[in-house]
Order: C-alpha cells, then structure tokens, then sequence
C-alpha cells in the first residue's frame, strides 16, 4: 500500500482542527484570551528583563513581599481620610441648630455631642498617620511617588489629601478658629494652594502633553479634581472670599463639563479601570453633589442651579446603584477600593440636607433621612470591615503597587 | 346509513361529477367523522374530490349558502387550534365556532392541497375590510393540523417549514400559541413532532453584528455579504413587519395637534383666526392613531416578543421605545380645552415613569456598557431619548408641578450636553453616522426648541436661558434647512415621521417667542415655520399613502431584525481579523460579561 503523505503537515492539521473545535463551540474569544495571556507574559518577562533586577515571575513575587508598607502604600488610601472627614462634615451639618431636621432632630440630639468629638478626633487622626507616611514615602521612595504621579488613575488622588484637610477644617468644632479668623484663612490657602498647582499640572497635561491626552487617561477617578475644586470653592464661599469661590468653582466646572462628556463617551471601553476598582464609579455623583453644595455656598440661597446638580446627581446614584453587576467582581474581596463607596454616599446626604432645608417637604426630608442614614451605616460597615480584615488593606497584587524599578503603563 | 352513501358515492368514479352541493354536504359532514382513512384512498376519488372542490371554488360566485362555509370551514379545520387574531380566519373562529370545534378533525389531503391554495383568497374575499392582514400566510393554521400519519404533499410541508423559521420570533418560539390555542380548546397530539423541529430562539446578536451586517443611516439596509435568518423571499407575518418607529407616526401627529392648538391659543397668532376645532380633530385623529398603533405594537409584544428583543437592541431602534411615552405626552400637552382644561398631575407620573426606567437603563449603558458606548453608538436617533426629559418637563410644569421638571430638565440637559458634544465630534469610532444627510439630523433640533419652552414655564419666563436654547435651535434648523439638497435620495421609511416634530418643536418655540418679542419678523418667521411643518406632514401623508395602497410597501420585511448572530460565510476569517486588531477593551468586555450592564 503506498504510503499517503498527508496533504498538511500533522502539526498544521491539529492546529485547524482545535481552531475549528473553538469556533464549533462559538468561543472566539478563548483564543483572543490565548494570545492576551501570551502577551502579558511576554510583557511582564520584558518588563522584568527590561528591570534587569527580577530575572522571573516567581522573583518578583517574593521581591513585592518584601517590599516594605512605604512602597505598597500609595496615595488611595487617602480615600480612608476622605470618608471619614466627610462623615464629620455630614455630622456637624446634621446637628447644626440651622438643619430645621425635624425628622433627624430627636436622632441628632440623642447621639451624644462628645461622639460627634470622637469622630473628628479619629478622622483627624487617621489624615495626620497617613500624611505622615506619605511624606515617608516621599522622602524614601520618590521614584514611586513619580510613578504614581504618571498613573492614569493614582494620579488623581493626590488631590485626596487636600481635599481632607479642606473637609475636616470646615467640620471643625466650635473651639477651632472661625471661618473669619486669619488663621482659618491661613489653613485654607495651606490646603487649597497645592490643589491650584495639581490643578495647572493636570488639567494642562489633558490637553497638552502627548500621551496623556484627556481622552486617554479620563477614568472615573479623574472626577476628584473636579471635587478637589469645589470643595475649596465652597470653603472660600463660606470663609467670605466669593470671587475666589467663583474661581475655582469655575474652573471646575468646565473642566467637570470637558470629563463628563469623555466619560460618558468611553472612548477607550471599560478597560480605563481595573475592575477592582469599579467603587469609584460612585464618584459620579459625587461630582454634581459638591457642585450642588459649592454653588449653594456662593449664591447663599439653594437656586434652582443647585436643585438641578442635586437632581443630576440623585439620578446618577439610581443609575448606579442599580446595575449592581458592575461591581460584582470588585467585592470579592476586601481592599481598599471599598472606601470609595463612602464619601460620595456622604456628599449625597449633605446635598440632601441643603436640598430639605430650602424646601421643606416628606419626600425631600424623607430623602434626607435615607441618604443620611445609607452613608452612616456604609462608614460603619467599612470601619469593621477595616477592623476584621486589616491584612487584606495591603495585599499583594494591590493594582497601583509600585515596584521600584518596573513602571506600569496606563 | 348517511356514511354508507357516503362511501358508495365514492367509490363510483363514474359518476364522479358529483353534484358541488353534494360534494359539499358530503365533506361537510364528513368533517364531523374522525375517520381519516376512508377518505382519499384511490387517487381517483380525490381527484374527484379535488375537481369537485375546485368546482365549488372556482364558481366563487355561486352564492350558495353552503359554499362559503364551506370553503371556509376546512380552512378552519386546519385553523383550529392556532388562533392568531391578526391572522384572519382567526377571527372567524369564533364566529363559527360550532362548526370549527369538531374535534380534531383532519380533511383528507386533497381537501388540504386545494384549500391551502385557495382559502386565502376566499377568505379575503370575506374579509375585506382586514386588508392588512391579508398578507398573513396561511400556513401557520395548517401545520398544527397536518396529521403526521398521512402522505405529506409538497406544499404544506414548506409551509410547515417556513412556520418553524417565524417561530424562533414567536414568543418562547410559539409556544405561547399553542398555549393560547390550548385555552381555545383543542388538544395538540402533533406537538410531539412539531417540538422536536422546533429550532431554540436565535440568541440576540451583539452590537458589533448590528454595525457589521447592516448599514445606512437607519441601519436597516442589509450588506450584501450577509444572510438573514428568516426567509428573504417570502412576505413575513404582518406582526413581524410592524417596527417600532411606526410609533413615529403618532409622534408627527400628535405634534401637529400642539402646534395648531399653540396657533389658536397664543397672542402673537391671533392674527390668524386659527379654530380651535383644527386642534380638536387633529387631536382625535392622533389619539385614535396612537391607540391603533399601541394595541398592533402590544400584540408584537406577546406573540413575537423575540422580534421585540431584538429590536431593543438595535442600536437605533432602541431610541424609539422612547417614542410612545413621548407621544401620549405630546397628547398631554396639546389635548383640546374642549376635552378638559387641567389634567390630573398623577397622569404626569404615570406617563414619566417608564421614562424614566428606559432612562436609567440606557444611560447606564452609555456610562458603564461594554459594548453599547457612545462613542461607538451615537447617531442622532439618541436625541430620542434626551427629548423625553424636555417634553416631560415642559408638561410638568405646565401642570403647576415644581421639583419634577426641575429634576428631568436637568437629567436631560446633562445627557444632551454629552450627546450633542459627541454627535458634533463625529468620532471616527462612530460608524452610524451617515456621510450625506438624511432627514434624522432634523431631530437635532428637537432637543433646543423643546428644552427652550421647558425652561420658560419652569421659570415663568422667557429669560436668557430660554432664549439661548431658542436661539440655538433656530441656527440647527437653518444650517439644515439650506442643505436640503442633500436629503435627496433616500428611501422612504416610516420612521420620517418621527423627524417631523423638531420642525413642528422649532415652530411652537418661534411662537412663543414671537409672543415675547413682538415684531413682524418674528411673526413671519412662526408662520412660515407653521407652514413648512403642516407641509411636511402632508407630504409625510401623502408618501405614506402611496406606499401604503398603490405600492403596498409601507411594511417591507423588517429586515434589520433578522441578521444572524454571527457572520456565517468566512467567519473564520473575520474571526482572526478580530484578533489582530481587536483592541483590549473589547477582550475585556468579551471576558468580563458579568460586568456589561444589560
């Protein structure tokens, strides 16, 4: 029997055959995901290669366990700080004699005052620990800082600091300085100039620099630079500086006009964030809330302006909330990410408060009561969850780890 | 005794030319026997039988009582246990139920060949007043009724097999009508076989296959490389011709009852001595057109609610399930003082509820959807779902209500600030925007016209605002309006109706405004703009008209429903074309299905 060479070789043959396997089984992507993996190890090899100091993956694992807290700390943490200053804000507006709360009232005042001292106590503490640390981690470890510095996501929370300091100085209690003393406007320029230099750096690099064009780098976590400047807008309202507030409200705002669109283009997909990081999408409405608050400082009176941010934002909290599955692979697991549920859920309520008082209504202080109540519990939640599981705060693979040598590409 | 007269008839060939009548009582009480296997066992009796029914049907107008039934009745036979009211011949059924309900009664075969060829016409002849039904085929009764024990002609076997083809649109693939035949009282002992036929609902096609097997500015012109799933030859079931954008129609109707109720009522128009009985009459002609459409578009909705699906993910059909809500508010608006002169502010939250959850779903997927980005779905058909936010307030507060105009004015002039920028941008991901003109960029100019009016009776005034939004709309309308040369040459569809109202929109805000800036100008212009939109609507009539009764085109088959899920000629090709240049975020969105926000 003569012997049939066969057409294609053998090896050709089974490659056919399980391509075809695969698309009989309507699974193209499983060979798009064959060759993303291919890659990713190719990259992470050049990457390391590229580094010279971590020869192979399994290094590079021990290598980032002994990394030190300076170098997996990174400025998100700062989202901790955030919350927390924005419940002492959210506290201090809701006992304040002017809140006509008559829902809240009875709540309010049975909450003894010195817990309300406690909670700023504690959120004054936590900013100070971690600013410290990030000064550490300045000092030490200022490649890491410049790396995060060109992240697409961590740079945006470098305003988060500022943005603290800014919460806490206006929740302050009754024995700190006045919002017309010097030395309450001394505090605001401390907090409020690094914001402006951020601001000139960042928002100039959107539209100047190559390769980070607004429309590569906006992710959702690019909204805090819009709250960073209404916080201090409505700080400088309220201290009596209103052109200042007009400024930087302003300023704002166009650039919240300029980042909504994107964001809401999605130029680049759903690949600006990492999963683990879809809590910022709560970010959202946190933007229209502060700008709803920050005007409402300025024009003294909750206009129809504000009433409009407040409803923008009532509607983006829906919209999020109810697609729960967005954020089904970010609760997995515990991390740091989970902190970002907080501030927005705070900024809301407050947003609710001011709305309530200007008109005073059931469903407008029924709002209030929920939202209030909804950012109370999710704080309490996070500081058990932070309690039960600090060890998951600085895991291992944190997405924005900053390995000393390697730079992660946006 | 009867049978045996019966029987001995038959079996004398010779005198086969049996008397119509007789043929007709024979198979007439035939039909009450469940005895199928006398009947058509010499070929010669059933071309007896076959010439002796074809007498009756050819002498379509003998008149004899009989005859009608009984051209009917086998018909029913086969009909009785699907009972589709469009169909019409289910509408009969419950007329002649007496006769109908016999009883799974099968005809023999050759009863079956010649009334399937036959019956539709007879039953239009009964019919004619259901003139669009009329292209509802048969075959949907026959099958159920095809007694699987007996020879199988050719032609019912087609027609069971296009059936099968419709059925993956049907809701959970017929299902529900063999549910609600069930109901009607007929047992099915055919459903075995059918159920084993029956092919599982085609899984609805991704975004990406919308924009790669359909193209024009509606996406509904098939590409020639691609197939569809349902047949391309035959004329589907009316129901499934029946789109979303008809509800286009009554958004064109129901503005142009706003607009002459604004003419009869507004200041600045008395001039005109404009009857408030024009409003009247258009505003009844709207609501009865409104009515007609929703109660077709609800019967789409339970029997081929597959269809339906599909249609909602369509990249520009799912903007028109914007257009009912958005019409009975149009209906709102513009009801006739005759009618009543305060509606109850409960009708508003009833109107803007489902409004709003369509909202959030589809902004969310703007927001969050892997596929469904703008960036990669924006056309101006999405200014559908940012014009209901305006008109919504607009009647909000028009009804004296305060905080929910507020709040949707604001939703929507967030979503249209990021829609218009994006529209304007004409990205070059954005494949649905197309190179020439076409009447849907009119709807650019709904948004302004309406935001401009909302803002007026929210604040109570035409202040800057208002007058910005006017201003920005009457610029839109002019910078199209010149290019009308460009309109050219598109195919008519009945989604045009719907790019009536931003002409009727810009008409209403120059009225207002006239009525704030009082000059000749001004007056001019909103009556010229009045004329160009009643004109527009008449051609609209007209066009419909013609295609309707003299081309009989006004429903072709609704193609941009029917694409396959995936390519399927040299899909292994486009496949790897993915991959090489596919970027991440699709993987990604590939991958991670658990976080698209459907």
């Amino acid at each position: 029997m003569p012997s049939l060479r066969p057409f294609f070789p053998l090896h050709q043959i089974k490659l056919h055959s399980q391509q075809k396997y695969m698309e009989d089984n309507n699974k193209p992507h499983q060979i798009h995901l064959q060759i993303l993996s291919a890659a990713a190890a190719d990259a992470a090899h050049a990457d390391a290669a590229h580094a010279g100091s971590i020869p192979d993956k399994t290094a590079a694992k021990k290598a980032v366990s002994r990394l030190d807290v300076l170098t997996r700390f990174h400025a998100g943490y700062f989202r901790i700080s955030l919350a927390l200053c924005g419940q002492a804000l959210l506290w201090k507006t809701l006992s304040e004699p002017t809140t006509d709360a008559r829902a809240l009232r009875p709540v309010v005042r049975a909450v003894p005052s010195f817990a309300f001292a406690l909670l700023w106590s504690l959120s004054f503490l936590t900013l100070a620990t971690l600013c410290v640390l990030y000064a550490f981690r300045c000092a030490l470890r200022f490649r890491c800082v410049r790396a995060e510095l060109a992240h697409h996501v961590g740079m945006n929370y470098l305003f988060a600091p500022w943005i603290s300091w800014l919460l806490l100085l206006q929740s302050a209690p009754r024995s700190f300085p006045r919002p017309s003393d010097g030395c309450y406007h001394f505090l605001w320029l401390a907090f409020s100039l690094p914001i402006i230099a951020l601001d000139v750096k960042i928002y100039g690099q959107w539209f100047t620099q190559g390769k980070k064009f607004l429309s590569m780098v906006a992710n959702p976590a690019s909204q805090i630079t819009v709250i960073a400047n209404l916080v201090g807008a409505r700080a400088a309202a309220q201290m009596g500086w209103r052109e200042t507030a007009v400024c930087m409200f302003a300023v704002g705002m166009a650039h919240y006009l300029v980042l909504f669109v994107t964001l809401y283009q999605r130029f680049l997909g759903s690949n600006s964030l990492p999963a683990m990081l879809r809590p910022v999408f709560f970010l959202f409405f946190a933007a229209p809330s502060m700008a709803s608050l920050a005007w409402d400082a300025i024009s003294s009176t909750f206009d129809t302006s504000c009433k409009m941010f407040f409803f923008l934002s009532l509607f983006l909290f829906a919209s999020v909330v109810s697609r729960p599955a967005l954020f089904k692979r970010s609760m997995r697991r515990f991390s740091v990410a989970w902190w970002a549920y907080s501030f927005p859920l705070t900024a809301l309520a407050l947003a609710a408060t001011e709305y309530a008082q200007e008109v005073k209504g059931e469903v407008a202080n029924a709002l209030m009561l929920v939202l209030s109540i909804l950012s109370v519990v999710v704080t309490l939640a996070l500081m058990v969850f932070t309690a039960i599981r600090t060890n998951d705060l600085l895991p291992q693979d944190d997405p924005f780890a900053c390995f000393p040598t390697v730079r992660r590409q946006p | 005794m009867e049978k045996d007269f019966e029987f001995s008839a038959r079996q004398r060939p010779s005198s086969v030319e049996l008397p119509s009548l007789l043929a007709c009582v024979q198979s007439n009480i035939a039909n009450f026997d469940i005895t199928p296997s006398p009947r058509g066992e010499t070929p010669h009796s059933n071309g007896s039988e076959i010439t002796g029914v074809q007498n009756l049907t050819n002498v379509g107008s003998a008149p004899s009582r009989n005859s009608p039934i009984q051209a009917i009745k086998p018909h029913h036979a086969h009909t009785i246990s699907i009972s589709l009211p469009s169909s019409p011949s289910g509408l009969y059924v419950g007329q002649n139920s007496e006769i109908a309900m016999s009883g799974k009664a099968v005809d023999n075969v050759s009863n079956e060949h010649s009334n399937y060829h036959k019956n539709p016409h007879i039953v239009n002849l009964q019919q004619p007043k259901k003139a669009m039904f009329h292209s509802q085929p048969m075959p949907v009764g026959d099958r159920k009724v095809l007694n699987p024990l007996e020879a199988q002609p050719r032609n019912p076997r087609s027609s069971r097999l296009r059936d099968n083809r419709y059925d993956s649109f049907k809701t959970w693939s017929g299902k529900l009508e063999r549910q609600i035949s069930n109901l009607r009282g007929k047992p099915q002992e055919e459903e075995e076989i059918i159920d084993s036929q029956k092919p599982e609902p085609a899984p609805v096609p991704g975004v990406d296959r919308f924009f790669d097997a359909l193209e024009g500015p509606e996406l509904e012109t098939l590409r020639a490389s691609e197939q569809l799933v349902l047949p391309e030859d035959k004329k589907w079931p009316f129901l499934l011709r029946f789109p979303i954008s008809s509800f286009g129609m009554c958004l064109g109707v129901s503005s142009q009852a706003m607009l002459y109720k604004t003419l009869a009522t507004s200041p600045s128009t008395s001039f005109l001595h404009m009857s408030p009985k024009v409003n009247l009459v258009l505003w009844s002609i709207s609501i009865s057109l409104m009515a007609a459409v929703s109660f077709i578009y609800f019967l789409k909705v339970i029997f081929y609610f597959e269809a339906v699906r599909r249609e909602y993910y369509h990249p520009i059909r799912v903007n028109f399930f914007f257009a009912p809500w958005i019409a009975c508010l149009f209906l709102a608006i513009g009801v006739p003082p005759l009618v009543s002169e305060n509606l109850h502010g409960s009708l508003w939250y009833v109107l803007m509820a489902p409004i709003l959850c369509l909202e959030l779903k589809i902004y969310g997927q703007w927001m969050s959807g892997g596929q469904r980005r703008l960036s990669k779905v924006a056309n101006p058909s999405n200014h559908l779902s940012v014009v209901g936010n305006f008109v919504g307030a607009l009647l909000g507060a028009s009804m004296g209500l305060q905080e929910g105009p507020i709040l949707f004015f604001a939703v929507g002039l967030a979503h249209y600030t990021v829609l218009f920028v994006t529209l304007y941008q004409r990205l070059p991901t954005n494949e649905t925007l197309p190179k020439e003109l076409h009447p849907v960029f009119f709807l650019f100019v709904a948004a302004p016209s309406v935001a401009c009016m909302a803002w007026a009776k929210i604040t109570g005034e035409f202040g800057y605002g208002s007058r910005i939004a006017y201003f920005i709309a009457l610029f839109l309308y002019v910078s199209l309006a010149v290019r009308v040369n460009f309109f050219r040459g598109f195919r008519f569809s009945l989604a045009w109706w719907a790019y009536t109202f931003p002409m009727t929109g810009a008409a209403i805000a120059t009225i207002r405004y006239s009525s704030e800036v009082k000059n000749v100008f001004t007056e001019s212009l909103s009556v010229v703009l009045s004329c160009i939109s009643t004109l527009t609507v008449i051609a609209l009539l007209v066009s419909t008209v013609v295609h309707a009764f003299v081309l009989r085109d006004l429903f072709p088959n609704d193609i941009s429903i029917a694409i396959t899920e995936k390519r399927l000629k040299s899909s292994k090709k486009h496949v790897r074309v993915r991959a090489a240049s596919s970027d991440a975020q699709d993987l990604e969105a590939c991958v991670s299905g658990d976080s698209e926000g459907h």
